[in-house]
């Protein structure tokens, strides 16, 4: 069995003279479940797309299982972040279609369908026609059909978008208990709190290129703890400025400034020897969403700088 | 069976049945019906008014009692040797109410081309037309009716006719044929095959394109796509087909059979010359409906990959005519094949790929060659994988990819637009210092 169910190594695809995405390699270990997270347009579903081959990047490959992700095709799922069905198909059909596409028999597809059908709750609308259907239940079609073959790898481009939030909730269950059976499941989604309950390893893509590749922890420890702090009664804010570390500001009644681990003992030694009192201390880690603003916002910075540099340049010239 | 196969086989079942389990595949169906009442309403209006007409023609003579019989015997003997249809003759004997030629032109009831009148030697004609073919014809019969009155009795004749026991086969007939073959296929393919022109066009506006893309190769996508519609092209065949064959054996069955027999030795004798096509009636129907199959497969594989390319229903339905002309083209090729065999204009008609199915099954009818006929199968088969090819090569790489599109004027509007962007940036540069 291969450690990584995807390689992508250096993958680029220009669309005329726009670099969609540049240089962008994920690596997949197999029975994880991945998140690849970006702002819209950052280049997340092109990058989808060319690691499992629909369109072929300029630069770079892909391998799934090992292999070219053509010879693989039958095991993977994959649910486009466009949503398409027939219209005129009945669920069960539309299901049993996709999986027979996979190379699933059409009457074991049928089965299972509405095995699925049922476990999420849909058994009422097995042979209903999806133009009957609301875009959300259409979606959880898709996604059964995505998944109906029994795939090695699952791969969902923003998958919970369109979704409520029961529907969310069975899609995130639906997601672990595929990875429970073995399956490696790859995702990209803009949205933070589904990555964060979900992802087991996460790579962020923003203009066009990876930014960052790793765990949620290892994400949400780019940024340093926050502290709120509130002394007790009426102390002097000269005094607590100079106990805080610099940077420390005061909001109301308490002061809010960032922290790094090594330096949290330290500090709360020095609150109990100041004799200021404590009626308030909270030290939290930063969100992924935190993790995230503070990686899209850095490199929007470097290329707004970068603009400003070339187009001086080019004035100059 | 390989997977591919298999693929294949799950987009054509997929693509047969959405397009036969519907209602509007029974109005497909029954759309000849349509064009039939519609050519037999024409053809009975344009019949009657060509009954009406002829019933109103009419050429008159005006002669003396004793011309009368030889004249209408002349009339008789004449006017199936003349080519072109006459009008009825009309003999009026000489008299004092009746000499009158012009009141006789112009009386009313009915048309009246030409009068004669006056001693047959020194007739005086009076025609509707200047020099027309009723009053030459007029003149024929005077003529004839007094080199017989010179001539004086014609001893009998006594004819012998003998007929060879087999004519053969005649030439033109099968040339005939092999006309009616491109006819046919052209017909079929027309009807048919235009339809693959936007049959991504459900997928490409449903977003389904890209769960088949990421599920199996597009070849598998287009080639299935092209079985489904065969299959409903088969099915409408095999339906008429049917429809016919019931038909006609209704029609037997209540014709009497001593009229039936009356009508097959008729036939029989008319036909001199047998009606066969070179390479006989069994493998010339085959072949034909191999080649419809073959010509159905190469324009559907054209007609799929221009109409992958378009982006909306707008430009699907733009693309129509040059389609429809296109195949139209192929058609006056083909028959022009057909109507000089052995010609170097047939040889091109047999070799362009587009062109081949109908200009080979037309082959078929004059040549009794039978193996020149795998070879152009394969050529023609070598034509519909090359076609599949490239049409999915263009797919991949200008719709699916969302850039490089093969269209030059998208091209040419994008590096306008981004020479415009530069243009832009530049002048704010400008500004800023």
């Amino acid at each position: 069995m291969n450690d990584f169910s995807v390689e992508a190594k250096g993958l680029t695809k220009y669309f005329g003279d726009f670099k969609a995405v540049d240089d962008v390699s994920l690596t997949v270990p197999t029975g994880s479940i991945y998140g690849v997270l970006g702002p819209n347009g950052a280049g997340k579903t092109t990058s989808l797309r060319m690691t499992l081959g629909i369109i072929d990047p300029d630069e770079g490959t892909s391998r799934v299982f090992g292999e070219r992700p053509q010879a693989v095709r039958h095991r993977i799922g994959y649910l486009p972040e466009e949503r398409g069905l027939y219209p005129g198909m009945k669920a069960r059909e539309a299901i049993a279609f996709m999986g027979a596409l996979r190379g699933l028999d059409w009457s074991e597809g049928r089965r299972r369908a509405a095995t699925f059908m049922t476990e999420l709750g849909l058994e009422r609308v097995i042979d209903e026609k999806i133009r009957k259907m609301s875009k959300g239940m259409a979606q959880m079609i898709q996604l059964i059909g995505s998944i109906v073959h029994g795939p090695d790898l699952i791969v969902l481009d923003e998958p919970f978008s369109g979704l409520d939030p029961v529907n969310q909730e069975r899609l995130e269950m639906l997601v672990r208990r595929e990875r429970d059976r073995g399956a490696t499941i790859l995702f990209s989604t803009h949205v933070m709190a589904h990555a964060e309950r979900l992802c087991d390893r996460l790579a962020i893509i923003a203009r066009s290129q990876r930014r960052f590749e790793g765990t949620v922890d290892d994400a949400r420890a780019l940024l340093p703890m926050q502290v709120r702090y509130t002394p007790r009664g009426d102390a002097d804010a000269a005094a607590i400025a100079a106990l805080l570390p610099a940077g420390a500001e005061p909001r109301g009644d308490s002061w809010f400034f960032p922290i790094e681990d090594v330096d949290v003992e330290p500090l709360l030694a020095r609150i109990t020897g100041s004799g200021l009192g404590v009626a308030g201390l909270s030290i939290t880690r930063p969100a992924l969403h935190d993790a995230f603003v503070h990686i899209v916002r850095q490199v929007d910075a470097s290329f707004d700088a970068d603009a400003s540099t070339d187009a001086v340049e080019e004035a100059l010239a | 069976m390989t997977p591919f196969l298999k693929n294949m086989l799950v987009i054509a079942r997929r693509d047969f049945l959405a397009i036969v389990a519907t209602p509007t595949f029974l109005l497909f169906l029954l759309a000849p019906l349509f064009m039939v009442g519609m050519g037999l309403a024409g053809g009975m209006g344009a019949s009657q008014l060509a009954d009406s007409a002829r019933g109103a023609g009419r050429i008159v003579a005006v002669v003396g009692a004793d011309d009368v019989e030889a004249l209408r015997a002349a009339d008789t003997r004449l006017r199936a040797s003349v080519a072109r249809r006459v009008p009825e003759l009309e003999v009026r004997i000489a008299g004092p109410a009746t000499t009158d030629p012009i009141a006789i032109a112009r009386e009313k009831g009915s048309d009246t081309y030409a009068v004669l009148s006056g001693p047959l030697a020194t007739p005086r004609i009076i025609e509707r037309e200047a020099d027309s073919n009723a009053g030459h014809y007029l003149a024929l019969l005077a003529d004839d009716v007094l080199r017989l009155k010179a001539a004086g009795p014609l001893p009998a004749v006594a004819p012998k006719f003998e007929a060879l026991s087999s004519g053969g086969t005649s030439i033109a007939l099968q040339q005939s044929l092999g006309f009616g073959a491109v006819f046919i296929i052209f017909l079929l393919t027309l009807l048919l095959a235009g339809q693959t022109v936007s049959s991504l066009a459900e997928e490409k506006g449903n977003k389904v394109i890209e769960i088949l893309a990421a599920a199996v190769p597009l070849e598998s996508v287009f080639l299935g796509k092209l079985l489904g519609f065969l299959g409903v092209a088969v099915l409408f065949i095999a339906f008429w087909l049917a429809m016919a064959l019931v038909g006609g054996l209704i029609a037997a069955l209540r014709i009497d059979p001593a009229a039936l027999a009356s009508v097959q030795s008729a036939s029989k004798a008319t036909a001199a010359l047998a009606a066969a096509p070179a390479t006989g009636w069994p493998f010339f129907l085959g072949i034909g409906f191999v080649y419809f199959i073959l010509s159905f497969l190469l324009l559907g594989a054209v007609f799929l990959g221009v109409g992958a390319q378009a982006a909306t229903v707008r430009e699907i339905q733009m693309l129509s005519l040059p389609i429809t002309i296109f195949q139209v083209g192929m058609f006056s090729l083909s028959t022009a094949a057909a109507s000089a065999p052995g010609s170097s204009l047939s040889t091109i008609a047999q070799i362009f790929p587009l062109s081949s199915p109908l200009a080979m099954a037309a082959r078929a009818a004059t040549d009794d060659s039978k193996a020149v006929h795998l070879l152009a199968l394969g050529w023609q088969a070598v034509w519909v994988a090359l076609v599949i090819f490239l049409s999915v090569r263009l797919f991949r790489a200008g719709v699916l990819s969302g850039g490089g599109s093969w269209k030059f004027w998208r091209r040419s509007g994008r590096a306008a637009a981004l020479a415009a962007t530069a243009a832009a940036a530049t002048e704010q540069a400008a500004d800023r210092h």
